[in-house]
């Protein structure tokens, strides 16, 4: 019994941990803290996870989302103006779409959830669940799974193959920016 | 928790010596022992009693909970590691997976030792981790899956036992050197130094005194002992060993790989940041790939 | 006192040295003290400890690190030169609290430190108030200071502009001064750079803080003061020999410390700070050893290229010296001097013009000089107007080689990675107090003082006094 009520708290703790920091995500002025609440939030998915027996797919979860968040957060210091949040200006815009669209969402998602039928199919909690994931790899899923592995990896050597030094226009050490569009004009 | 504590600890104690003992090895200076001994200790407590630095507007938070992230870390790493037949805080099926997504969040942690101060030096410290923890995070997966075929387990416990008649460190050559230099990435230690490097001052470590300091110090060699630990595990057999009980064994595997960490510290300058990420995605990750071909054609 | 407070106070004394003028040396002494460790940022240190005579320019830096110390934290004073009464303008009163301790002495520093942690010695307190350096809040239409959204000085600091990159992108740009009193440039060096990420979009030098003013004493001791001498009087060729080697192996040392090889540096700076003709071997073998380092080959191989065009486009000439003849150059004063005749001396010669080369350089001519001296013998060199420095060639009544090596400095900077930044400015081997000289002959290289010399009106790097120290 005390090991069910230990799979309830968990699975409440960090599910409930999981929408604060999502909604955390939003409400702090730090890309760099916006960032990685997210990360706390996937990490809290990756927690249940692991609750419910899926051990290797929560923790590469969160290998994954740590490095992918950290990826997150450079862009987002790269690409807005006021990264630490440190200047008081507003960062958030267009404020009466932003909520229409928010409930919507939610209602809509909160009816699927409360009224759609889930399958009822208890997994066997002794299962080798990372067994049983390999076998479905590379078994039944074997085309999905294979299909978007080389996709993913010709992604990769692709955006490799552009960002290298050597490129199209020259060599990048000379400025190798292609010629603008307009003739007078700038590069973008 | 007793175990994996004392392990930690005690480990970066033995990192302090060691990296005392290198020091004056290459220092060519007397090996005054008792010094050696007692000098970590002694500058621990020099740093517990300074006070504790702030910046202009740092993220206070993110600034507490780098150390405590990396330490964490390093901590669940060696908790899946078992050192001895049955000794193992958690020795789960995915010893090795935790392991990977433990050192990944480390990556986080240095991260945000960099952002917080809130001050150019240790920035450019932080995101030169980040681009030198990508570059070998890949050879870093593929060896320990290397490493992982001959056990059919991901589990540290099944990989030590699948070593009982050959070490992996044999069986896979190409293994271990490449474990060795991104764990020597992990940790930021000696030629990889590139997050808190004198030239940057000091880098994430530039804004931070008294027990924040203490603390990151000690969370950097958490790292370097759970790259010891795991490393010993996974490629010289763990606690297999005769005559001596498995602890002792384990013991003097991490102690020697550890010795090899900080000898490639103070032998090795420390590597051009663009060389070594050229060299990291178009050498290590090929040689990784080719370590997993053949122990996976090996295994069948 | 307590077990903590006991074991703290035995442990070696975390220092941040001050580099004032003429302590160059004795800075870099530090470093080989036992019990004395000296730190890359003043938030790990203890003590600070000022070395040489503090000039106007580097006062206010020095006070800003002081306050940078965390508590318990002391100040100490090690004067050098033969002017012992070498704070004339009482600079040092700035500070809270300041106790002289000689240089090279170890157990006075550990007495201060010693008090300072057992509570015996109050903490100094902040020497600067704790103020914003300009109003901000609230000012302008956004509040933070200034006009427009991207502009303003939140905190008092400008955003970053936007600046183009090679690339075709506009990238953020930070302007920042670093020195002088960065731990990995020389000391004195003040660079105000553009930084792009990691990466200097460009560098000028900034004032010299070591330049002299209308009145200040003169610099010096310079830490090339047996060659600047021996223009006018007779040297014995054997020492400056000795005097070279002991210079090169002392750069060798810091170079290997900024590319995280600090253990090893020691043990060149001790074999540096006590040469004797005796270690002939000795050096020879530092030189293979570190000439056939790999990783340090690939460190610094690239690394701050002066292809001919950069080296003769300076304002300032720089005749000859170990970075004109890494780069192929076979140009070296004592192939005409009088006093190397017969001593077989044929300029030692590298290719590549990199950091890699410079090091190899200089290793090479280390050893060349030990061997020099060794068949020198008692031969003693008059003096005469020109004579090769460790840097290149010293004139009379001419600019020291380290002026125009300051002017390369932002052509090799701009567009190189901070690290390789690090490395080129130290494979050129800058003095700054040598470039703060106006002219060679007017000021002694050996401290004291000389009325009416023209030293106020000198302008190289573009120096303007007091301005940029901050």
């Amino acid at each position: 019994m005390s090991e069910s009520l230990f799979v309830d708290v968990a699975f409440w703790l960090f599910g409930g941990g999981s929408v604060v920091a999502a909604w955390l995500v939003f409400r702090t002025d730090s890309m760099v803290r916006a960032a990685y609440w997210l990360l706390a939030s996937f990490a809290g998915v990756g927690v249940v996870m692991v609750v419910l027996n899926a051990r290797f797919l929560g923790l590469v979860l969160v290998l994954m989302m740590a490095g992918e968040m950290t990826i997150m957060a450079v862009f987002m210091v790269m690409f807005m103006m006021n990264p630490a949040g440190l200047n008081p200006m507003t960062m958030v815009h267009q404020h009466r779409q932003a909520k229409i669209a928010g409930v919507v969402a939610f209602a809509g998602l909160a009816l699927v959830g409360v009224v759609a039928e889930f399958p009822d199919r208890p997994a066997d909690p002794e299962g080798e669940a990372t067994a049983e994931l390999g076998r479905e790899l590379l078994g039944d899923s074997m085309l999905i799974f294979e299909t978007a592995g080389v996709t993913l990896l010709a992604t990769m050597i692709g955006s490799i193959a552009i960002a290298s030094k050597r490129g199209r226009f020259g060599d990048a050490e000379d400025g190798s920016a292609p010629p603008p569009l307009d003739p007078q004009g700038d590069h973008s | 928790m007793l175990l994996v504590g004392a392990t930690l600890g005690l480990g970066a104690y033995a990192v302090a010596v060691l990296d005392g003992v290198g020091a004056r090895v290459a220092a060519g200076g007397r090996l005054r022992l008792m010094d050696i001994a007692a000098g970590p200790l002694r500058r621990a407590a020099l740093l517990a009693r300074t006070s504790r630095s702030t910046t202009e507007r740092p993220d206070l938070q993110a600034w507490a909970l780098a150390p405590a992230i990396v330490a964490g870390m390093a901590a669940a790493a060696v908790a899946a590691v078992p050192f001895g037949p049955g000794i193992a805080v958690a020795d789960v099926d995915d010893g090795i997976v935790l392991f990977g997504a433990a050192m990944a969040v480390v990556m986080v942690g240095v991260y945000l030792h960099g952002w917080s101060a809130n001050s150019p030096m240790p920035l450019v410290g932080g995101y030169r981790f980040i681009a030198l923890a990508l570059s070998y995070e890949m050879p870093l997966a593929l060896v320990l899956i290397a490493a992982a075929l001959p056990a059919e387990s991901l589990a540290v416990g099944a990989i030590v036992e699948s070593q009982h008649d050959l070490w992996n460190v044999v069986r896979q050559p190409l293994g271990l050197p490449l474990y060795l230099v991104a764990g020597t990435g992990l940790a930021f230690w000696g030629p990889l130094n590139g997050a808190d490097g004198p030239d940057l001052a000091g880098g994430t470590s530039a804004e931070v005194s008294g027990p924040a300091l203490l603390a990151w110090e000690l969370a950097r060699r958490f790292v370097l002992v759970a790259v010891a630990v795991v490393g010993a595990a996974v490629f010289l057999g763990g606690w297999q060993g005769p005559i001596l009980p498995g602890p002792a064994w384990m013991a003097l595997k991490t102690l020697a790989l550890l010795a090899v960490l900080v000898w490639a510290g103070h032998r090795l300058a420390r590597v051009r940041l663009e060389r070594f990420v050229v060299v990291a995605w178009a050498v290590l990750i090929p040689l990784a790939l080719v370590d997993v071909f053949v122990s996976g054609a090996l295994a069948l | 006192m307590g077990v903590i407070a006991r074991l703290a106070s035995g442990a070696d004394v975390p220092v941040f040295p001050v580099v004032a003028a003429g302590g160059r040396l004795a800075a870099e002494a530090l470093r080989l003290l036992p019990g004395v460790r000296v730190e890359d940022t003043p938030r790990a240190a203890t003590v600070l400890v000022v070395v040489g005579r503090l000039t106007r320019a580097l006062l206010h830096p020095a006070l800003v690190v002081h306050d940078q110390l965390p508590q318990p934290r002391a100040t100490v004073w090690m004067p050098i030169g033969v002017d012992e009464a070498g704070d004339p303008e009482g600079l040092l009163s700035a500070f809270p609290s300041v106790t002289t301790v000689g240089a090279g002495d170890t157990a006075g520093l550990r007495t201060v430190f010693a008090d300072l942690v057992s509570g015996v010695r109050a903490s100094d307190s902040p020497a600067l108030p704790d103020m914003e350096p300009a109003h901000w809040r609230g000012v302008g239409p956004y509040g933070h200071g200034g006009a427009g959204m991207t502009g303003g000085v939140p905190f008092g600091r400008p955003l970053p502009a936007r600046a183009p990159d090679p690339d075709g992108l506009e990238l953020d740009q930070l302007p920042l001064q670093l020195g002088p009193l960065h731990p990995g440039l020389p000391p004195g060096l003040v660079l105000h750079v553009g930084l792009q990420g990691d990466v200097v979009r460009h560098a000028e030098v900034g004032a010299n803080p070591y330049q002299s003013w209308p009145g200040d004493p003169a610099p010096g001791p310079l830490d090339t003061a047996t060659f600047v001498d021996a223009l006018r009087l007779p040297t014995p060729v054997a020492d400056l020999e000795l005097a070279r080697a002991r210079h090169h192996l002392r750069w060798v040392a810091q170079a290997l410390r900024l590319h995280g090889l600090e253990a090893l540096g020691l043990r060149v700076a001790a074999l540096g700070g006590s040469l004797s003709p005796t270690d002939r071997c000795t050096v020879q073998a530092v030189t293979r050893r570190l000439a056939g380092s790999r990783s340090l080959a690939w460190a610094t191989a690239g690394v701050g290229v002066t292809d001919g065009g950069l080296l003769d486009g300076i304002e300032t000439r720089l005749e000859t010296g170990p970075v004109r003849r890494a780069a192929g150059d076979t140009g070296d004063a004592r192939s005409d001097d009088p006093a190397y005749q017969g001593l077989g001396f044929e300029p030692v010669v590298h290719q590549g013009a990199d950091a890699w080369a410079r090091l190899r350089q200089r290793l090479a001519e280390a050893t060349q000089a030990m061997d020099l001296a060794e068949r020198a013998g008692m031969r003693v060199r008059d003096p005469g107007p020109a004579l090769e420095g460790p840097r290149g060639t010293i004139r009379l009544d001419a600019a020291m080689p380290s002026t125009a090596l300051c002017e390369l400095l932002p052509a090799l900077l701009a567009g190189s990675e901070w690290g390789d930044a690090v490395t080129t400015v130290a494979s050129l081997d800058l003095d700054v107090e040598e470039a703060a000289l106006a002219r060679s002959g007017s000021a002694p290289a050996s401290g004291g003082r000389i009325a009416g010399t023209p030293t106020g009106s000198g302008h190289q790097n573009g120096g303007r006094p007091g301005a940029g120290a901050r």
